[in-house]
């Protein structure tokens, strides 16, 4: 405990009570999201403000769970996530062992370039991805979608498998193929295993990337058959009067599916263990 | 150790290298396909002018480049991304700052408060979007009614709509969306400064501004510069948040680059000059990324 002998205990309670406030700033924006979604709308123009719902309702979840288009707008989103998911662990899994495992030190300048396409700006491809997809009629297609996708999520994927497929000891596929192990056996046995935590983590982290992904799929869908539903709420925002309670709702929804995974990898963010694909 | 690392040397041969690059074949095909090829088309549009009436093209060498230099729009976005990335990075670096060494201080709760403050970074842009549409609204909107409340405020505010504080009102929810990012970069690099040397400089009767200044912020050095080259790069991409809160309004005051390009793809059809406008903002971001991978190279040599 590093902390031990710095005795100052008036810092460390001011710490605590800045980071009180810090995470109150943070938390309330998310209560006043969940405030406003079971709120009655009479009670949205009382005034002063009542800050919580004197009568809670689920009216908002009712109409959104009742629009046909929001419905599947989230099936497109789970569709396209799942999709763009597989893919680019099905692609980068293999990629970051052989540059990290069998390439090694050759590997090392394509793993560069293959991280700093991760901050390309999606600017760069508003125009030419929906030039080629219209020339191969997959614009308003989750096809389309998802290939757009993945020239996001390849990249940082890759990264992160190669991260962990590093700390691995290399040690341990020697004894293994001393052992009388195969390559295949090894990749199998040894290192998928012990490289799982942070696979899953690549992969989570595709999902709720494409998950939340909006640009592209506001650019390249303009037909309900292929729109996610974060373009669905901008179409709500548009309408001539913003109704805030289906729209938190909205959020609200749009938000759990996203809850879970984040439990799972907030782990490996505190664990410090961040580095390179994880910050972008 | 060393004879292993050499045994690893002498194994990695040819053989294993092109073996290597087979592995990462598939990877690099699909994204040659998804990441090169669209991005060098998009450098041969920048030098086409597109007729979307008659749907054809041709050819005007630097037309569109000389164009945008020539257009008040262009720079005025120019302006306000700088002014954009700055004030994210500087809030973004201040908040995430203290933020960090507040939690490196602390013992108990250290996982429940990060756990918390990091989940504005991976919420969904469009939900932070319309959360702060909302919280902001003139008359509806919590944060005008909080202020009137405290009578910090007379009247409402217009946070979004007065061209004077939109880009204020936009640069605070995307800091608020963005700085744990920052701060968990920096707890990250506090947690490698050793205790000892933060005692033995109170010891030695340093101030606590003092050993902040002159001992724990050069030894952090690394991560801040990479907390603020990785906020710099989500600032100049940023791109959901204007164009749900403002869409560039009013009067053209939070109108980054990203906003104007895709003004200029898909409201007015001009491909090639938004294809040029985003070369200029992609040099802007090389500058940058060419930093980072400096520091992030340092950072993540090769530790087997």
């Amino acid at each position: 405990m590093r902390q031990g002998p710095r005795n100052a205990p008036a810092l460390t309670a001011a710490a605590y009570l800045f980071l009180a406030a810090a995470s109150a700033v943070v938390a309330f924006p998310y209560l006043w999201m969940v405030a406003t979604s079971i709120k009655p709308i009479e009670e949205f123009f009382t005034y002063p403000l009542q800050w919580l719902p004197a009568r809670p309702t689920l009216r908002h979840y009712l109409a959104v769970l009742e629009d046909t288009r929001f419905l599947r707008a989230l099936l497109n989103s789970a569709i396209v996530s799942t999709v763009v998911t597989a893919i680019s662990l099905l692609l980068s899994v293999p990629a970051a062992y052989g540059l990290v495992r069998l390439a090694g030190t050759r590997g090392r300048p394509m793993l560069i370039a293959i991280l700093s396409a991760q901050f390309f700006p999606p600017m760069i491809f508003f125009i030419p991805f929906y030039i080629l997809l219209a020339e191969v009629k997959l614009l308003n297609t989750l096809t389309g979608l998802v290939f757009a996708y993945l020239s996001v999520t390849l990249p940082i994927c890759t990264w992160m498998v190669a991260t962990s497929l590093r700390a691995l000891p290399r040690e341990l596929e020697e004894a293994a193929r001393i052992d009388g192990c195969s390559d295949v056996q090894i990749i199998w046995r040894i290192v998928l295993p012990i490289a799982s935590p942070g696979i899953v983590t690549a992969g989570i982290f595709a999902f709720v990337l494409a998950w939340q992904e909006y640009i592209f799929a506001l650019l390249y869908t303009t037909t309900p058959a292929a729109q996610t539903a974060p373009v669905l709420m901008f179409y709500y925002l548009g309408q001539h009067q913003i109704d805030y309670g289906r729209m938190m709702a909205a959020a609200v929804l749009l938000s759990l599916p996203i809850a879970l995974p984040f439990a799972i990898i907030q782990r490996h963010y505190r664990q410090g263990r961040n580095e390179g694909g994880v910050k972008g | 150790m060393r004879l292993a690392g050499f045994g690893t040397r002498m194994a990695m041969g040819r053989g294993r290298t092109a073996l290597g690059y087979l592995f990462a074949a598939p990877l690099l095909f699909v994204l040659a396909i998804a990441i090169l090829l669209p991005a060098g088309y998009n450098t041969v549009v920048a030098f086409f002018r597109y007729n979307a009436t008659r749907d054809t093209w041709r050819y005007t060498g630097f037309d569109n480049f000389t164009a945008l230099f020539e257009s008040d729009a262009f720079w005025n976005s120019f302006a306000v991304t700088l002014i954009w990335v700055t004030g994210n990075v500087a809030l973004q670096l201040v908040v995430g700052f203290w933020v960090a060494l507040a939690l490196n201080r602390i013992v108990r709760f250290r996982g429940a408060f990060s756990a918390v403050l990091l989940i504005p970074w991976v919420s969904s842009f469009v939900v932070v979007a319309v959360l702060f549409l909302w919280i902001y609204h003139p008359q509806l909107g919590v944060l005008n009614d909080l202020l009137l409340k405290l009578g910090l405020v007379q009247k409402p505010v217009a946070w979004l709509s007065s061209p004077e504080l939109a880009q204020l009102s936009l640069v605070l929810a995307n800091s608020w969306k963005f700085f744990p990012l920052v701060m968990i970069t920096l707890f990250t690099g506090l947690q490698d400064v050793p205790g000892e040397v933060l005692e033995a400089a109170e010891i030695d009767g340093a101030g606590r501004f003092q050993t902040l200044v002159r001992i724990v912020v050069p030894l952090l050095a690394p991560s801040i510069a990479t907390a603020v080259l990785l906020s710099t790069i989500w600032g100049y991409n940023s791109f959901t948040l204007p164009i749900i809160m403002t869409a560039g309004g009013p009067l053209g005051s939070t109108e980054i680059m990203g906003l104007y390009i895709y003004k200029l793809a898909f409201d007015a059809f001009d491909f090639g000059g938004a294809a040029a406008a985003s070369l200029v903002l992609f040099v802007q971001i090389l500058v940058v990324v060419a930093l980072y991978l400096r520091f992030a190279d340092r950072e993540l040599a090769p530790s087997a």
